[in-house]
C-alpha cells in the first residue's frame, strides 16, 4: 500500500536561523528550499499527489485559493512536474506521481470547473505517472442506500457528470497513447451507488479506481463503502483513497486491496490540530501524539497584533515575555531549567492567545489549565530528544515550538517520517 | 526615580517652544520615553498615537544596524509635556534633565520607534541615536506633532526603482527588483536595443512601456524562466538584456502594426498585460525551442500571430470566457488567463507543423 503526500508547496529553507528567526541570507524561495523527499532520508511518502487547483485557478470560482503563482505554474508545465517538486534521479525512480482536480476547490460550483480535455492536457504536459478524471463531490454518505429517486437532483447530477467526464478522459488518454495511467474517480450517495459507480468505471475500462468523498466519512462508513465496492469489481481492480483523513486507522483497512492512499494529515496537523502536533511511535505499535509549545512571534500573530492593535496588550510587554518563554524552553532542553520554571514562563506568554477572546475569565482559565497539563506533557517526555530523524537530529528542541513555517513544516515532515515507518510496520504486520 | 542629563544644542524655532538635540544610548531613550500606540479605552476614547510595530520593516532595519558600518544620521524625535528641566549653558547649548519616575516615563516617542525597537533588541553597547526633542504643552500638541511629522509623503515607487540599480547594501528584498531595474535600464537606454527609450521611466517620460511590468517580466523569468538559467554567469546582465531584446527584435517584426508607436490605450501588446504574458511566450520558446537571437524566436511568434488580438477583434480565453481586444486588465488574474491562452495557442500551434513533418 503506497501512501501519497499531498503537495501545497511545502518546503522548508535548510539554513534557516532559529535563534534569530531569520531565513538564511540569501536565501531564495523554493530555490533554496527543500521538499521533505530531500531532506529526509528515506523520503517519508511513496510519492506525491499534486492537485490542479492548487496550480491553476478554477475558472469561475472567485475563492478558489490557488498555490502557485503563473510563472511557477508555467514552469511546473515546461519543465514537467518530477522536475518541478525534485523528485526525479535514481532515488525516486517508480514513484508515483498523481494528478488530481482537487475538487474540494469547485465544490460549490454546478459543475467541475476544468474540462476533460483542459486536464488531459495538464496531467500530460506536468508528466504525471498517473492521473484522475475530474469528479464532482458527493458529500453526504447514506448508510441506508436510498435509491437513485430518494436523493436530490444535483446529487444525481454530480453521479452523471462524474461518470460522463470519465467516459470522456479515458477515450482522450487512450488517444493521446496514454501517456499516463488514467483513475476513474468514484463518486456516490451511498456505499450501494459508489459500488454502482465503480462497477460502471471498471467496465468503460478503467483499472485503477479513486474513491472520493470520504474525507468526513467516519472508519465504519469507510468501511462500508469499500465493502460495497469491492462485491461489485475485480479483485485486481486497483484502489486509491482520496484525502484519507482517517490514516492513523490504517491497520483496519489493510483487507480491501488498497494500492495506494493520500493524505496530508500528519503535515497539516503539526499546526492545524488542536493538540496532537508531534508524531512518535509508541511502544505497543500505535501512533502517540504530543502537543506542540506556542509561542507565536508577538508582533505577527495575528491574535496577538489584535489584541495589540486594540491597547489591550502592550507589544513590548509580549516581546519580554515571548523571549523569555523562548529562552526556558531552550535551557530545559539543555538540562539549564526545571520542568516547572519553562511550564511558567510558557504558559505566561500563552495567555495572552487566549485573553481578549471575549470568552470570559472563567472559560480562558479552564483553556489555560488544560494546555498546561498537555504542555507538561510535552515537557517531561521529550519526544523530540528520543527521535533520529533528520529534522529532530538537526533542530532538536526548536522541533516542538509551534512558532512560524520553518518549525511548523519541519514538525510536519517529522510527523510524515514517523507515520511512513508506522505504516510500513503496519503492512508488514498484516502481510 | 531616576535621572537623565544630557548636553544639548537648542535651536532657536517658536517663541515657547523648546527645540533640541542630543545623542544617547536607545536603551536609554526607551527608558525615559514611551511608545504609546493608539488604541480605545473602556468607554471608546481615543488615546495614543503611534502604529503597531511592523515585524518585517524592523527587520530590516535591524539587518542594516547589525553591520560594523551602520549609520543612523538622523534623529528620533521625542516629545516632552513635563518631567525635562532645560538649563541654559552658553552658545546655544542646554543641559537637559530628565527625571523619570517609577510608574511613568516622561516622553512620548514620536517619530522612530521601529528604529530604536530594532537597536534594543541587537548588541551594540557604543551605538549611539541623536535625540531630537521638543517640549509641548499639552497632550493634544503633541499629537498633533506626530501628526504633522509622519504626514509625508513617501517616494514614488518608480523613482526608488530607477535609483535602485545604482544604490549598494540595501535590503534582501531589493536585490531581485535591483537586477530586473538595472536590465530596464540597459533596454531603455542602450541604442540598438529594440526597447530604446521606449520605456516609461522618472527619466524617460515619454517611453509608453510600463516600468514596472517589464521589470516584472524579468523578475518573472530570472525567478522561473530562461533568464533564470543565466545567473550563473559573469555576465548575466548583459546575457539577460541580449535575451530580452532580441525578443523583442523579433516581436517588433512580427507584430509591426501593433507595436510601432502605439500607446498600451491602442494595443494590448504594449499593454502591462501584455508585456507581462509575453515573456512567458519568450520564456517558451527559450527553454522548448532553443530560442536566443531575434530569427530564431520570430517562426514561433508568426504561429501564435494568428491567434492573438493585439489591436482588435476578440481573445477566445476559455471556451466561455471571450473578451474584445482591449477586454484585457492590468491585474494578476486576467494577465494569468492571457499567459495560459498565449502559451497553450503557442504549444498547439508548434505541435501541428511538426506532426506534418513526422507524417
Amino acid at each position: 500500500m503506497k501512501f501519497l503526500y499531498s503537495d501545497t508547496q511545502d518546503y522548508v529553507d535548510p539554513g534557516y536561523d532559529f535563534l534569530n528567526d531569520r531565513c538564511r541570507p540569501g536565501r531564495e524561495r523554493y530555490w533554496s528550499d527543500v521538499y521533505a523527499h530531500e531532506f529526509m532520508d528515506p523520503a517519508p511518502y511513496d510519492g506525491l499527489l499534486v492537485s490542479m487547483s492548487a496550480v491553476r485557478q478554477a475558472a469561475g470560482v472567485a475563492t478558489s485559493k490557488v498555490r502557485y503563482s503563473t510563472r511557477e505554474e508555467q514552469r511546473l508545465l515546461r519543465d514537467g512536474a518530477r522536475q518541478f517538486l525534485r523528485y526525479g534521479g535514481p532515488r525516486f525512480k517508480d514513484t508515483m506521481l498523481l494528478g488530481d482536480c482537487g475538487a474540494f476547490a469547485y465544490v460549490e460550483h454546478p459543475v467541475p470547473a476544468y474540462a476533460p480535455e483542459e486536464v488531459v492536457e495538464f496531467y500530460t504536459e506536468a508528466g504525471f505517472t498517473h492521473g484522475i478524471s475530474p469528479d464532482h463531490i458527493i458529500f453526504a454518505c447514506d448508510l441506508t442506500n436510498p435509491s437513485e429517486q430518494a436523493v436530490d437532483a444535483a446529487t444525481r447530477q454530480r453521479f452523471a457528470i462524474t461518470l460522463a467526464n470519465a467516459e470522456v478522459f479515458l477515450g482522450l488518454v487512450k488517444r493521446e497513447g496514454m501517456p499516463f495511467e488514467p483513475l476513474g474517480p468514484v463518486q456516490g450517495w451511498s456505499p450501494k451507488s459508489m459500488a454502482e459507480a465503480a462497477h460502471r468505471l471498471e467496465r468503460m475500462g478503467y483499472r485503477y479506481l479513486a474513491i472520493g468523498g470520504l474525507v468526513p466519512l467516519k472508519v465504519d462508513a469507510i468501511k462500508a463503502v469499500l465493502t460495497a465496492i469491492r462485491e461489485r469489481i475485480r479483485p485486481e481492480t486497483e484502489i486509491h483513497l482520496l484525502g484519507f483523513a482517517k490514516a492513523d486507522s490504517i491497520h483496519e483497512f489493510t483487507g480491501f486491496g488498497i494500492t495506494s492512499f493520500d493524505s496530508t494529515s500528519p503535515l497539516i496537523r503539526a499546526f492545524k490540530d488542536e493538540k496532537a502536533n508531534y508524531y512518535r511511535e509508541g511502544s505497543d505499535g500505535r501512533l502517540e501524539y504530543y502537543t506542540a509549545i506556542r509561542i507565536p512571534q508577538a508582533t505577527e500573530n495575528a491574535r496577538l497584533m489584535q489584541g495589540i492593535k486594540r491597547g489591550q496588550f502592550s507589544a513590548e510587554d509580549l516581546l519580554l515575555r515571548e523571549r523569555r518563554a523562548l529562552i526556558e524552553v531552550r535551557a530545559y532542553d539543555r538540562g539549564a531549567s526545571s520542568a516547572e520554571a519553562t511550564l511558567d514562563a510558557v504558559m505566561d506568554y500563552h495567555q495572552f492567545l487566549l485573553r481578549g477572546d471575549g470568552t470570559g475569565a472563567a472559560q480562558q482559565d479552564k483553556a489555560l489549565r488544560k494546555t498546561a497539563a498537555l504542555v507538561q506533557r510535552t515537557l517531561k517526555h521529550q519526544p523530540w530528544k528520543e527521535c533520529d530523524c533528520a529534522v529532530c537530529r538537526d533542530i532538536g528542541v526548536e522541533v516542538i515550538i509551534f512558532r512560524s513555517s520553518n518549525r511548523n513544516k519541519r514538525r510536519g515532515m517529522h510527523n510524515l517520517s514517523v507515520y511512513h515507518r508506522h505504516l510500513s510496520k503496519t503492512i508488514q504486520g498484516t502481510a | 526615580m531616576t535621572t537623565y542629563r544630557f548636553t544639548a544644542v537648542r535651536a532657536q524655532q517658536a517663541p515657547g517652544h523648546d527645540v533640541f538635540v542630543f545623542a544617547a544610548h536607545p536603551a536609554d531613550v526607551l527608558s525615559f520615553a514611551a511608545i504609546e500606540r493608539v488604541a480605545r479605552t473602556d468607554d471608546g476614547q481615543l488615546k495614543g498615537f503611534q502604529r503597531h510595530q511592523v515585524a518585517s520593516h524592523i527587520r530590516d532595519i535591524r539587518d542594516y544596524l547589525t553591520r560594523e558600518d551602520a549609520l543612523l544620521p538622523n534623529a528620533v524625535i521625542i516629545a516632552f509635556i513635563e518631567g525635562v528641566t532645560v538649563k541654559d549653558l552658553s552658545d546655544g547649548l542646554v543641559q537637559v534633565q530628565i527625571d523619570v519616575t517609577q510608574d511613568s516615563r516622561p516622553g512620548f516617542v514620536v517619530d522612530g520607534q521601529q528604529r530604536l525597537t530594532a537597536l534594543s533588541g541587537i548588541n551594540k553597547p557604543e551605538f549611539q541615536v541623536f535625540v531630537s526633542a521638543v517640549i509641548c504643552k499639552d497632550y493634544n500638541e503633541l499629537r498633533q506633532q506626530f501628526v504633522l511629522i509622519n504626514n509625508t509623503r513617501p517616494l514614488p515607487k518608480t523613482l526608488i526603482y530607477e535609483l535602485l540599480p545604482n544604490v549598494e547594501g540595501l535590503p534582501e528584498r531589493f536585490t531581485q527588483r535591483k537586477f530586473s531595474a538595472r536590465i530596464v535600464d540597459m533596454l531603455n537606454f542602450t541604442r540598438g536595443s529594440s526597447l530604446h527609450g521606449e520605456v516609461r521611466q522618472h527619466t524617460n517620460p515619454t517611453g509608453m512601456i510600463s516600468d514596472t511590468a517589464m521589470q516584472r517580466l524579468i523578475m518573472n523569468s530570472a525567478s522561473d524562466g530562461a533568464i533564470r538559467s543565466l545567473m550563473r554567469f559573469d555576465d548575466r546582465e548583459e546575457r539577460a538584456f541580449q535575451l530580452v531584446s532580441e525578443f523583442f527584435h523579433a516581436v517588433a517584426r512580427v507584430y509591426g502594426s501593433a507595436w510601432y508607436g502605439m500607446a498600451p490605450r491602442f494595443s494590448r501588446l504594449r499593454h502591462g498585460a501584455g508585456i507581462v504574458a509575453m515573456g512567458f511566450v519568450m520564456d517558451h520558446l527559450h527553454s522548448l525551442e532553443g530560442a536566443k537571437e531575434r530569427g530564431q524566436f520570430e517562426p514561433g511568434l508568426r504561429l501564435l500571430a494568428p491567434h492573438t488580438a493585439w489591436t482588435s477583434g476578440q481573445w477566445p480565453l476559455e471556451a466561455w470566457d471571450t473578451r474584445p481586444w482591449n477586454g484585457i486588465q492590468n491585474t494578476p488574474s486576467d494577465i494569468d488567463l492571457l499567459t495560459r491562452y498565449l502559451v497553450s495557442s503557442l504549444k498547439k500551434a508548434l505541435r501541428k507543423p511538426r506532426r506534418i513533418a513526422n507524417g
